[in-house]
């Protein structure tokens, strides 16, 4: 991976910020992010800017989305500078899904003259309204995005079903899927559907919108080994669980996590441990505990080229728990997308361009390609959106 | 997947900063200085198509005249870590004669017709200067920029002696220029390097010439190899004095323009240590109707357009103004005589709250000051009234923004 997916002008911004210039700084990183506040709180800078940073050879990498985010905030700050008026191109396009990939795409499309129709099922965010903890996203932080881009198109409350998509792609020049992953996995283990197991974004989704609700007892026992569990078990520190343990099926070199997220949840208390499969949740009416084998790692590698990990025979134990959340992965929740052609893991499959299987239906952000980024989606969306441009303009 | 970058659409309104000056229309008050950026067709068409709004042609002189240059020509001022804190050059005029001058000139005003195209001319004998003048007018020239401030070299008797430095040749010299143009305004690059300034613009005006290019590089020696004993830049373990520009020269350059702007009325291009927008901002409310940048180009580029836009647009409209040219001369009323400053007492007042203890100003005090403030065992300082006199170093010692202030007395 390197640099920006969205390619913000980074040495551009940051010359801005040297002069003072914070609002031009601004400017810059919105111009090229469509989620620019949002990133600067959140993005995983680790894996893009900062790990191609020049600077990192001579001492240590800038802090680059600290200053894009410091930028872009300013610029909230002052009110937003006034954006131009794009020559509408008389063509409408449909977007489904208003999470960082379909915001992506509309902005571009509007910026391209395209009178943009988003639809979603909720307000506009994505997983960064629903599931991301308020402690590491605040609701004004990604408002701030929605606000600016709610200048350039509107978002219609629909969910979309089979009915409604085809009446939307026929009264559409073209449509762009973005509907993310809606669902979550599930172990497919005896007990699942016990009280207190809660699938993860269930699960964070509810901590954001009724914490006070939340009863997580005192014992919590997180399934899953990326980004999503750690955010779950800092969640479930959050809502007070004096034990917070996740376990994870291979080692922590095989976690799918980046390392600051890591960190923090060790810091927090969270206790991670390695090397454990679930085989059953125990319990009568709730959940009481989980049972477990121990793993070790295989010589065998699976398709993502980790280390299939192996049960130990005899090695079983349990965990108490007064909840348990099952956060190994989202699919895409949509029954309606049937027609189109599927990757492994149920993802569509686009070609290059973003084109489905489906005549003047483009597809973006996670449900192309697996649990991603925001600024991968929001850049999917972008090109996306250029991908369109160049069918419509020929058609 | 990875993507090729794109060409981003803009989302902001094209901000118009467009005045005239001189009769020349610009599209914002951004021109390069005459140097290296400045001295090659291709480059100056790339700085054009990135938004500069014009360009003056490195200094060129007759055919046949000699530029004789030694390498390497370029040293740099480092300060605390920071490099081209001060850039020394000693470079000539170009090695480019007026033929390839003018072909540059008609090239450029053809395919930019919208930018500023100057030349800067040097020369010696009368005939050669208004050759020069003719030549570059028809061509289609906007304005010619005589170099009287060439710090190295020189072309004349008076080896060493730039043609500024004497006030006689000077209105001399800018006399036959003027009389050689037609139509076109001729601007005198002038030289901080005299006992009086402001005689040296009296001599411009005097002459009828347009305007003043104020300044030039300082002549400086950039510094010595303490092991070796060869100064800098090291041309075979001997050097000479250089031309020394960017940022340490920015309040050597405000003092000139001001200078000249508050005592003789004549429109002025501001070169010597601007860098940025805000320092172009300054530059011009001491009176410079434009603002030529040359190392902060030859350090980072021709793409510091970009931030000096955007950076001026935004200030102008932060500051409500109408265009860059309601700057011009902004400050000048606020300059005056020592005599003429107030005598109120002052005091300095430290915030505890922001104070980090971290000794400077205690320090500075002691030894530079007046022994006023004092460091009880806590390290926090504390301001003797009696002693303090407000001379102000401690509030420029401070790392702490707005921690030490002065306070006027009732
Ligand atoms: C807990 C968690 C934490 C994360 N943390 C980070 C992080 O810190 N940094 C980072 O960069 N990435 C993070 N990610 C990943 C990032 O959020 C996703 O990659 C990104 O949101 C994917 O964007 P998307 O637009 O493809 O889908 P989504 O964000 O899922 O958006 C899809 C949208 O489509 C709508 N939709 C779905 N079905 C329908 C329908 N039938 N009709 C109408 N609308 C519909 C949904 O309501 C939703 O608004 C995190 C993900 C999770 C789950
Ligand atoms: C390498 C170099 C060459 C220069 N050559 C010329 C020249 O030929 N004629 C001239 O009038 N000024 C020349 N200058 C001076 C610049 O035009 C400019 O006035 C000076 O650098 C101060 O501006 P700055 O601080 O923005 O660099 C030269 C400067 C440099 C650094």
């Amino acid at each position: 991976m390197a640099a920006c997916p969205t390619h913000i002008n980074v040495p551009k911004f940051i010359s801005m910020i040297r002069t003072d210039n914070i609002i031009g700084a601004a400017e810059v990183v919105k111009t090229s992010n469509a989620l620019a506040n949002t990133c600067g709180k959140i993005c995983p800078e680790e894996v893009f800017c900062q790990s191609v940073c020049t600077r990192g050879k001579q001492d240590s990498p800038i802090q680059i989305r600290e200053l894009h985010f410091f930028a872009t905030q300013q610029e909230a700050k002052k009110g937003f500078s006034a954006t131009k008026i794009f020559p509408a191109s008389g063509k409408n396009v449909a977007v489904i899904g208003a999470g960082p990939a379909g915001l992506g795409c509309a902005f571009e499309l509007s910026k391209l003259g395209y009178h943009v129709d988003v639809y979603d099922a909720q307000k506009p965010g994505g997983v960064p309204r629903k599931s991301i903890p308020l402690f590491r996203l605040a609701p004004r932080e990604l408002e701030s995005d929605t606000k600016f881009l709610s200048g350039f198109f509107a978002t219609k409350k629909c969910l979309v079903d089979s009915k409604t998509f085809e009446r939307i792609h026929r009264e559409h020049d073209a449509t762009f899927l973005a509907v993310g992953l809606g669902r979550d996995r599930l172990l497919g283990i005896a007990g699942e559907k016990l009280k207190g197991v809660l699938p993860v974004l269930q699960f964070l989704e509810k901590a954001k919108t009724a914490p006070s609700k939340m009863n997580v007892g005192k014992k919590v026992v997180i399934v899953g080994g990326g980004n999503v569990s750690l955010d779950a078990a800092a969640t479930a520190k959050r809502l007070g669980a004096e034990s917070v343990v996740l376990i994870y099926r291979r080692g922590e070199k095989e976690m799918r996590v980046w390392k600051g997220e890591l960190d923090e949840a060790r810091r927090q208390g969270v206790e991670i441990r390695f090397l454990i499969n679930p085989v059953s949740i125990l319990g009568k009416n709730k959940v009481a505990g989980i049972k477990c084998m121990r793993t070790r790692l295989g010589k065998q590698k699976d398709k993502t080229g980790r280390p299939v990990p192996v049960e130990i025979k005899g090695s079983d134990f349990t965990i108490d728990a007064d909840t348990i959340v099952i956060a190994i992965g989202q699919t895409i929740d949509a029954n309606w997308l049937g027609d189109f052609e599927r990757k492994v893991g149920g993802y569509v499959k686009v070609r290059e361009n973003f084109r489905t299987s489906l005549h003047g239906v483009f597809a973006g952000g996670d449900m192309i390609a697996g649990e991603g980024t925001i600024v991968q989606s929001v850049s999917h969306g972008k090109y996306a959106a250029r991908a369109i441009h160049d069918y419509l303009s020929v058609k | 997947m990875e993507y090729q970058k794109l060409k981003e659409i803009d989302i902001y309104p094209l901000r118009d900063m467009s005045y005239d000056f001189l009769g020349i229309h610009l599209e914002n008050p951004f021109i390069l200085a005459a140097a290296p950026s400045t001295d090659n067709l291709d480059m100056v068409r790339r700085a054009f198509e990135m938004g500069w709004a014009g360009a003056i042609l490195k200094t060129t002189s007759v055919e046949g005249n000699r530029v004789d240059l030694a390498y390497p020509m370029m040293s740099t001022f480092d300060h605390e870590g920071r490099k081209l804190f001060g850039m020394g050059n000693i470079d000539l005029i170009s090695e480019r004669h007026i033929d390839e001058i003018e072909h540059d000139v008609k090239v450029l005003k053809k395919e930019f017709p919208e930018k500023m195209v100057a030349a800067s001319i040097m020369a010696g004998r009368k005939e050669d200067w208004q050759s020069l003048v003719e030549r570059l007018e028809k061509a289609g020239a906007d304005l010619i920029e005589c170099s009287f401030s060439c710090p190295q070299g020189n072309i004349g008797e008076d080896p060493g002696k730039m043609l500024a430095q004497s006030l006689s040749a000077t209105e001399l010299t800018a006399r036959w220029v003027k009389e050689a143009t037609k139509k076109i305004p001729v601007s005198i690059k002038i030289t901080p390097h005299v006992t009086d300034i402001v005689e040296v613009a009296r001599a411009v005006k005097r002459s009828g010439c347009d305007a003043l290019t104020a300044s030039n590089s300082i002549q400086a020696l950039m510094g010595i190899d303490i092991r070796s004993f060869s100064p800098y830049p090291n041309v075979g373990g001997k050097s000479t004095y250089s031309g020394m520009t960017g940022p340490a020269i920015k309040p050597i350059t405000l003092r000139t323009i001001a200078e000249i702007a508050r005592n003789v009325d004549i429109p002025i291009l501001g070169t010597g240590g601007a860098s940025t927008w805000s320092d172009a901002v300054e530059f011009m409310a001491v009176g410079a109707g434009v603002v030529e940048l040359c190392t902060v180009v030859m350090h980072y580029g021709f793409r510091v357009i970009d931030d000096l836009k955007s950076g001026m647009s935004h200030y102008l409209e932060e500051m409500n103004f109408s265009s860059p040219a309601v700057l011009v001369g902004k400050a000048l009323p606020n300059i005056v005589m020592h005599d003429d400053l107030q005598r109120k007492k002052i005091r300095s007042h430290i915030n505890k709250k922001l104070c980090i203890a971290c000794d400077l100003c205690y320090v500075a005090c002691r030894d530079g000051g007046h022994m006023a403030i004092d460091q009880k065992p806590s390290r926090v300082p504390h301001v003797e009234w009696e002693r303090c006199v407000g001379c102000g170093l401690c509030q420029h010692v401070c790392p702490v923004e707005s921690c030490i202030e002065m306070h006027i007395m009732a």
